[in-house]
């Protein structure tokens, strides 16, 4: 299937259409921040929006999630409400590609010792079932980093179907089956005009020249590993307050805790979104804590982002998005922090 | 259906208020059957999070009780409380619970039927309030 | 008078005389909107200080965020007038000495909160900022505003009573002296005047945003406990999801623990990321302590903070007859 087009009057049109079959999720206001929230409508969504200020994993994987709830009769999976498979609207390629990495720890199957195959199926029910409508980035920010990972503002990667923004139109055209096969069902959609690709073609080029050019990442997993015991992680983390915020915006980190919430005879058992930052993270029930340092949580969540993950999954566990440089209380730049990662071994190469 | 009947947790200090519960007990004095008492050793001990972990979970008041000013079995220990809630209650009723679901009172070991009034009146202040529903947890 | 040169020299001085082994001040941040932390300890590092309308963090964080590295010795720190009020509350509550802080106070004409600056620009990036003084340029792709100091400042600039540091080894340029100003107790008396269900919605349509991250607790120089209550896991005092009881809970309590010690610095408000009014409830509680106890945190290094004290004659009008 070809390149169609979406005439911008008739975007609400294509909201209502696609709200019939699907639970539809598109970049909106909450407070004074923007977020992926539920739409019904075209009014709710906030087009104008860069990065949104919290990243689209929540749709897939909430901040609070019950697991199952218990009473004296036995345990019970919540049951689900709609139950529509989910489409969004409008995640940018940073944002896309990280539920594929999100996808290989909770969509992959792992191998388990008594030889099962292990899949989240919270996470497979809502991802397995979703359409993903990307959004072409025209006007990347200038804490944008997605060039560093070979990627680019125009990058397709986890969308179903891909969408450009071509002025009093949308062009979009499918990346997957599964986007082949929405596209054919909406009626609201028109044949690309002669000329509409090239167009595409001209703002990724346009919006890839505005990016800064891109730290060289190569070997990046191994530099990091070679410096694990080097003291720079004392500097590098030393303004660092260790509070969740980076954490909690990125759309790559996913570490959970479990928690019960009993009350009587009954409770419910809640996965909850974690924080490396936290000092309790790691603390074990003996009171030893082996991450009790602030250096220490800096270093496992870089080192997890760019070594752990490349390592098992062959990918960074980063997509440039830039939002925890946004967000950081006290100005962190996870940019910095690689850059000087990067010029420090240079050093201690040289130095012995 | 049975009607609703309120449930009010009851921190009483040991020294005092607890003992004027007591005495309240032996005298036969009637109060309603609305509360449920936590020992505590002094008012001074008296955390907000006990409070609001009350509230949270499903009690339709509070009621936090110690010695009059002046006869804390440690010395001090209520002035230290009643700055807490004299923080507390107004920071309260500012978030917009009502005001009269948490209070508090200075009952001694002698005022047994100072204790059953104190039970009956906010009884009656938390029935008129009805059910709590703000700050409980949906379970 | 250029505050950055001043602030400079100065640290240059007291590195060279030895009189500081590390001095807390500010550089350049990597975004134009904001600051970021530096610790100097060499004279050449001292060129990297700056001060300015986007140096927003409140440093006396890091005297208790890692003890080790302050242990015996002499540390410098740069103070805006409520950044000194959170020094003096360290060093009443023993966390450092005063023999081994230098307090250095700058003139200070309030900071900005980005996200103010974020709203005028209608969600568009901000590349550049410019200090006019009374006004202030932020240029980004296509637009070039120019705003109010007033329209950017963060909130608790704007209602600031001691723009000056009150206790200080060294002041740098004029002081402003104190700028009576009881526009944030208008704020609170507004709220006040709504029912108690308005007041209800309102709070809960404000902390149901909470994603729990704790940026506004660690950014605080007054939230330090070694073992934080919502950290405490036995018993388990309040759950760590995102239901609004919840997070109601961890800041009302938050608020409490800080009565009497909170000195309206703002920093828990321009940290957080959900953009949550939390400055209405410290400043709610800063008022009932002023009101009851007379009590204004971290003003007099001779005093005591107000929870920790008490008079036997306090109004008690609150309590049941």
């Amino acid at each position: 299937m070809n390149m169609v087009r979406l005439d911008k009057k008739k975007f609400g049109d294509f909201i209502l259409e696609l709200s019939v079959e699907h639970a539809v999720y598109a970049p909106g206001n909450t407070g004074g921040k923007t977020d992926f929230i539920p739409v019904s409508s075209e009014d709710e969504i906030n087009l104008k929006t860069l990065v949104t200020d919290l990243s689209p994993k929540g749709i897939f994987f909430p901040h609070s999630e019950v697991l199952y709830e218990y009473d004296t009769e036995g345990i019970r999976v919540p049951e689900k409400e709609a139950g529509k498979p989910i489409a969004v609207w409008g995640m940018r390629g940073c944002d896309s590609r990280s539920l594929l990495m999100l996808n290989k720890v909770f969509g992959s199957a792992i191998q388990m010792p008594d030889n099962k195959n292990f899949q989240d199926p919270y996470w497979k029910e809502k991802y397995d079932s979703s359409v993903i409508f990307g959004s072409a980035c025209n006007m990347p920010q200038s804490t944008c980093f997605c060039n560093w990972f070979g990627d680019g503002p125009h990058s397709r990667e986890g969308m179903d179907v891909f969408v450009v923004d071509a002025g009093d139109h949308y062009l979009m055209e499918p990346v997957s089956d599964k986007g082949s096969n929405i596209l054919g069902k909406l009626t609201c959609l028109t044949d690309s005009l002669e000329g509409d690709a090239e167009a595409a073609l001209k703002l990724a080029s346009e919006a890839e020249s505005t990016m800064v050019p891109p730290m060289d990442v190569n070997g990046l997993g191994e530099l990091l590993n070679d410096l694990y015991d080097e003291p720079v992680w004392e500097d590098i983390s030393a303004k660092c307050i260790n509070c969740g915020a980076c954490t909690f915006s990125c759309p790559t980190c996913h570490c959970y805790d479990i928690q019960d919430e009993g009350k009587g005879s009954s409770g419910k058992r809640i996965r909850i979104w974690d924080s490396c930052m936290f000092p309790i993270f790691t603390m074990e029930a003996s009171g030893h804590n082996p991450r009790a340092l602030s250096s220490q949580r800096v270093r496992q969540r870089v080192m997890h982002k760019y070594s752990y993950f490349l390592e098992k999954y062959g990918d960074f566990l980063c997509t440039g998005c830039g939002r925890c440089i946004t967000v950081c209380p006290v100005n962190l730049d996870i940019r910095e922090v690689l850059k000087t990662i990067n010029v420090y071994n240079r050093q201690g190469i040289t130095n012995g | 259906m049975s009607e609703w009947q309120p449930r009010i947790l009851a921190i009483l200090c040991n020294w005092c208020s607890y003992a004027g519960a007591d005495l309240a007990g032996v005298s036969r004095m009637q109060y309603p059957p609305s509360i449920r008492v936590v020992r505590i050793p002094c008012s001074g001990r008296v955390d907000p999070l006990f409070i609001m972990k009350s509230l949270q979970s499903g009690f339709d008041g509070v009621l936090v009780s110690g010695c009059h000013p002046g006869d804390c079995h440690y010395i001090s220990g209520n002035y230290v409380a009643r700055r807490k809630f004299a923080v507390l209650k107004p920071l309260l009723e500012f978030i917009g619970l009502e005001p009269n679901r948490v209070q508090f009172s200075w009952i001694s070991a002698g005022e047994g039927d100072r204790f059953a009034k104190v039970v009956t009146k906010i009884t009656e202040d938390i029935r008129e309030l009805g059910p709590a529903t703000r700050l409980v947890k949906k379970t | 008078m250029n505050t950055t040169n001043e602030l400079r020299k100065s640290i240059k001085a007291l590195i060279a005389e030895k009189k500081v082994d590390l001095f807390l001040a500010w550089e350049k941040g990597s975004l134009p909107l904001t600051a970021t932390p530096l610790f100097v300890s060499t004279e050449d590092q001292a060129d990297r200080a700056v001060f300015d309308v986007t140096c927003g963090n409140n440093l006396s964080i890091y005297f208790t965020k890692d003890r080790k590295q302050f242990a015996n010795r002499k540390v410098g720190i740069a103070v805006k007038g409520c950044d000194a009020r959170s020094v003096v509350l360290n060093i009443l509550e023993k966390q450092i000495q005063r023999e081994n802080v230098v307090i250095v106070g700058v003139p200070c004409d309030g900071v900005l909160d980005r996200k103010k600056v974020l709203a005028k620009t209608d969600g568009r990036e901000v590349l550049e900022l410019i200090d006019n003084g009374e006004t202030v340029t932020v240029k980004g792709n296509g637009f070039d505003l120019l705003l109010n100091r007033n329209e950017i400042l963060s909130s608790s600039c704007l209602a600031c009573t001691y723009p000056d540091a009150q206790e200080y080894d060294v002041f740098i340029g004029d002081a402003r002296g104190e700028v009576p100003n009881e526009s944030r107790l208008k704020e609170i008396h507004d709220f006040q005047a709504l029912s108690a269900s308005e007041r209800w919605d309102k709070t809960r349509n404000e902390y149901e945003r909470c994603i729990r991250c704790y940026a506004c607790r660690n950014v605080c120089p007054s939230c330090y406990c070694n073992v934080c209550f919502v950290d405490q896991n036995d018993p388990k005092w309040i759950g760590s999801t995102c239901d609004y009881t919840d997070t109601l809970i961890f800041h009302v309590i938050r608020n409490l623990h800080v009565a009497g010690r909170c000195v309206e610095c703002g920093a828990c408000q321009r940290a957080c990321p959900m953009d949550i009014d939390l400055l209405m409830l410290n400043r709610k509680v800063a008022m009932e302590v002023k009101d009851r106890f007379g009590d204004i945190a971290g003003l007099d290094i001779n005093g005591k903070p107000a929870m920790s004290d008490f008079r036997e004659d306090e109004k008690q009008k609150f309590i049941m007859g």
